[in-house]
């Protein structure tokens, strides 16, 4: 499931696995809760439901955002913030969120 | 004898935090196994172990403390004890109330409160008026001492006061709250500034003065300026806005604006960079009222002096805290614990953080703040290595279009300040629309949403 996710975040989730005595949390949480105050809380309500998409199709239409123009649209702009590794990391985190 | 050292102690830190070491007291120490935090049951939202122990007292209920509050519970368990204290028992919103000055809205309906953050996270909130502060020591806690003398225990302290007004020469609180309403905490001055405009004369001056930044929310004084510029074309005709903007240029989404001074309020608004307020002679006797700035005498209908900000009253009282020229509080951005004073954190207006003081991105420090010490609490002590936030807001500039503005922040590890990131703005919106207006209140309902419910 891990498999978009770069060598750097397997490290920081091996971290979060060492030093939590519980099931740690995802990597990407406090990442992804960039996107809570307009799309809910885990993604739950607000603009778009984020909650149980997939990776990839969060991944591709966050791609597809930052190539668009920045002041059309509130999210081409917003986009344009994340990297490749932080936008999987997000796609990832969201897509685990029970639906 | 020792309860009489104990209270003695924390007298001597009614103007603020006292130092760490005079808090250190065995009392203390028996008292933080029993913290006064009792939550409620939890809910499903909250998970039963995430490995994370301890007790969290948040001072200030607004859009950082709220947020925190959430998100240690949701984030850190059910053994995470969490205390909101705030003065008030309900939240107005200061988001949305220039919508008040033009009757679209009423702060009745900018009100929150905390029963869902007590009932479905099992915050414990407590009201009442902070007085001091303990930092905790390592595993010692720290406390937080009301006026009412009750004392509030937690391993880790966050402040978020919100922000506090210098004086204004010529001004009291009490002319503010009858008079020269600031309105710039949302509540009854806003309700009063409201009814001046309402009952303005057509061809009136209606005169606003916009503090130096760093001030809460960048655009919010322009924003005022054309909501109110809209409200007097439609029902005051021949009246006119001017602002008297301390700073050299507009201080956010400056293409909007200017468009909206030039264009589309023309003739109405008259915007005056570079000038500093000198003082207001203030009329009771329903005459004008003066207001002078470095440049001369202006006489205004109704007055709207927004005076300049410091952090919150708790971070000023104590200078080890407010270590960011007596005013605002340095702050690790990783994890928003105060630069001088462990286990104690700030999130929200009162730090300085390089990034805009508003609601919006209060919210995303809290979360991390929140983060960071449901880490701590289970023995995570890695800093964040790449904290990120985001800035978003929309702004009214008539009754029914808006335009928006954002920016996404990262982390620059070499002056350990959080920055704009290459590319990613501050961008502001190509035109002001009714979409961008409707955008704006799901946009305000899912913010708040995420920070009170």
């Amino acid at each position: 499931m891990y498999r978009l996710l770069t060598a750097a975040s397997l490290a920081a989730l091996l971290v979060y696995s060492q030093t939590a005595s519980a099931a740690p949390p995802h990597p990407g949480r406090v990442l992804a809760s960039n996107c809570f105050q307009c799309h809910g809380t885990d993604g739950r309500k607000g603009f778009e439901e984020l909650a149980g998409k997939s990776a990839s199709s969060i991944y591709q239409e966050m791609k597809e955002m930052q190539s668009k123009a920045a002041d059309k649209n509130i999210m081409n702009a917003h986009a344009r913030g994340y990297s490749d590794d932080e936008i999987r990391l997000i796609a990832d985190y969201f897509s685990k969120v029970p639906h | 004898m020792k309860r009489r050292q104990f209270i003695g102690l924390f007298g001597a830190s009614a103007l603020g935090l006292v130092l760490p070491e005079l808090a250190l007291g065995e009392d203390r120490r028996r008292s933080s196994g029993s913290t006064t935090t009792t939550t409620t049951a939890s809910s499903s939202l909250v998970p039963t172990d995430t490995g994370s122990v301890g007790s969290v007292v948040i001072v200030g209920g607004g859009m950082a403390g709220a947020t925190a509050a959430k998100f240690l519970r949701l984030w850190g368990g059910s053994n995470v004890q969490v205390t909101l204290v705030d003065q008030n028992a309900t939240y107005s919103s200061n988001i949305m109330s220039n919508l008040v000055l033009n009757g679209s809205t009423t702060m009745s309906q900018l009100t929150y409160n905390y029963n869902t953050l007590t009932s479905a996270y099992g915050v414990k909130f407590v009201q009442g008026s902070v007085v001091g502060v303990v930092p905790p020591v390592g595993s010692t806690a720290g406390s937080v001492r009301l006026a009412d003398g009750r004392v509030l225990f937690g391993t880790k302290i966050i402040l978020a006061p919100g922000i506090e007004f210098d004086d204004v020469p010529g001004l009291t609180p009490a002319l503010q709250e009858n008079y020269v309403p600031h309105a710039w905490r949302a509540g009854a001055q806003t309700t009063k500034l409201a009814s001046q405009i309402r009952n303005m004369r057509a061809g009136g001056t209606f005169i606003m003065t916009i503090p130096a930044s760093p001030y809460r929310c960048p655009p919010g004084p322009y924003e005022r300026a054309c909501v109110v510029a809209d409200y007097l074309k439609r029902n005051k005709p021949g009246s006119r806005v001017i602002v008297l903007d301390a700073n050299p240029f507009i201080q956010a989404e400056r293409t909007n604006f200017e468009r909206a001074f030039n264009v589309t309020h023309a003739g109405v608004i008259d915007y005056r960079p570079g000038q500093s307020l000198t003082g207001v002679t203030v009329s009771i006797t329903g005459g004008k009222h003066a207001v002078t700035t470095s440049s001369g005498t202006e006489y205004a209908d109704v007055l709207n002096v927004i005076p300049s900000h410091r952090a919150g009253k708790i971070i000023t009282d104590n200078p080890v805290l407010a270590n960011v020229g007596g005013r605002w509080a340095g702050v690790d951005v990783r994890s928003y614990e105060s630069t001088s004073v462990p286990n104690v954190y700030v999130i929200g207006d009162s730090a300085s953080s390089g990034q805009p003081k508003a609601g919006h991105i209060a919210n995303q420090e809290a979360k991390l703040c929140a983060d960071a010490i449901a880490r701590a609490l289970r023995g995570d002590l890695t800093p964040n290595p790449a904290p990120k936030t985001n800035s978003a807001c929309y702004s009214p500039i008539t009754a029914d279009t808006a335009s928006w503005l954002t920016v996404v922040y990262g982390y620059d590890a070499v002056n350990k300040k959080m920055v704009a990131v290459p590319g990613a703005g501050p961008i502001e919106a190509a035109a002001a629309t009714q979409d961008n207006f409707n955008d704006m209140k799901k946009w305000f309902a899912t913010l708040m949403s995420d920070s009170f419910a």
